[in-house]
């Protein structure tokens, strides 16, 4: 199991290079990251995984840019939208995380959109920048949807991800940390490590519970 | 008023925090407001009347804060929502918790180094002290300025592999996080396409 942050943002996105972040990351308990734009490799002992963050595109151009990266081994994610658009989504071969469910209308994600997620193991990412940074009606708006996504998630068991969307070293979190903050949605421990294991569990093929021999 | 006797005093708890990043210099009574804000905001009034969180100390880079025992959880949930104090952008981060002040205090203190009597011969020449470096020191002789992304840097902090930087000049402020490794790289004629 590799607890992942699942999204970090390095320099020029942010103000520290992948490096650094990979070595405060490595203090702060991780095993792993998925940084934006920026090639795979391993720093101070932290598996920096290369991220490629979908946004604002139709579902054709998704499906496109999708096809053009799946052969690169990144992890590819989209930000959620509407319901139709999430659903179509979901159904891409290729396609990790869904992410941004929280700024998305009401409706996005519902038990079809579950299931779907549950079937084609898409994990839902969990933003903890919301938690951190935002005051009053916006954090209360989203710890209300991560509850809400939870019910779903307990009922269909989709993969879950947690992520810091760290642009500097001063958002990252150490992991007892995000167990502290993700007490707040309703997650306990044992849901937290899963879903820090959550990248890992979508990167990882399944493997057929029965094998036939001949 | 006489002093309640130590049965009748509330029990409490100190929290033990680095301050991020390093080098960053606050006021006691401004990390105060910054971290009942945070409290205030995540649990509500009457929680954070509850957890009653006070900054006792500010040393070394290091706060300790007060809470009332049993709300530890509660306000470290609190201090890891602090993202900023007056202007400047902070991270608070938990080390360790104690019922005394003392025990969380032995935690950042420099421990002194044992005295060794050496007398001097009549041919000795005194040298002048050279302040302690390395990575325990948390400073290191490096090059104050450096290149980065075509532009001059001036290297604010060094602690073994990581380098801070700040832009040179007054119009951009923002600090920059780096690795000795990054500046190797950078100031090399090629970029390498690996990490």
């Amino acid at each position: 199991m590799k607890i992942t942050d699942a999204a970090v943002y390095p320099y020029p996105l942010g103000d520290a290079s992948v490096r650094r972040l990979a070595l405060e990351a490595a203090a702060l308990g991780f095993d792993s990251i998925v940084a934006a734009d920026t090639p795979s490799g391993t720093y101070a002992g932290v598996e920096v995984r290369s991220g490629l963050m979908i946004r604002d595109l139709p579902v054709k151009d998704v499906i496109s840019t999708v096809k053009r990266a799946k052969d690169f081994g990144r992890v590819i994610s989209v930000n959620a939208s509407n319901n139709n658009f999430n659903r179509a989504v979901i159904g891409i071969k290729g396609v990790h995380i869904l992410r941004g469910i929280q700024l998305a209308d009401k409706l996005a994600f519902d038990h079809v959109a579950a299931k779907m997620a549950a079937d084609n193991r898409v994990a839902v990412d969990i933003d903890l920048s919301l938690i951190i940074h935002a005051r009053s009606v916006v954090r209360q708006r989203a710890i209300h949807r991560y509850m809400d996504i939870l019910v779903l998630e307990q009922r269909f068991e989709f993969p879950v991800t947690l992520s810091t969307h760290a642009r500097s070293l001063l958002d990252l979190r150490n992991v007892r940390d995000i167990a502290g903050l993700c007490s707040l949605i309703g997650m306990d421990v044992p849901d937290v490590e899963r879903a820090l294991a959550g990248v890992g569990t979508i990167l990882t093929p399944l493997q057929p519970s029965v094998q036939v021999i001949a | 008023m006489s002093v309640r006797p130590p049965t009748l005093r509330e029990k409490r708890r100190y929290i033990l925090v680095r301050i991020e990043p390093a080098g960053t210099l606050l006021e006691q009574k401004e990390l105060y407001y910054a971290i009942l804000d945070a409290t205030t905001t995540l649990w509500g009034d009457a929680t954070a009347a509850i957890i009653t969180p006070a900054v006792v100390a500010l040393e070394h880079g290091h706060v300790i804060v007060r809470c009332r025992r049993g709300t530890e959880r509660e306000l470290s949930i609190a201090l890891s929502t602090v993202t900023a104090c007056r202007d400047l952008r902070i991270c608070l981060r938990i080390i360790a918790a104690s019922g005394t002040m003392e025990s969380l205090r032995s935690r950042f203190r420099p421990k002194k180094l044992p005295k060794t009597k050496s007398v001097p011969g009549p041919d000795a020449v005194l040298q002048p002290e050279v302040p302690a470096t390395g990575a325990g020191s948390g400073t290191e002789p490096v090059q104050q300025e450096c290149t980065f992304a075509k532009k001059t840097f001036v290297v604010l902090q060094c602690n073994s592999q990581k380098v801070d930087v700040i832009e040179k000049g007054f119009k951009n402020t923002n600090r920059l996080f780096l690795t000795k490794d990054d500046l190797e790289d950078l100031n090399a004629t090629t970029i390498s396409d690996r990490i």
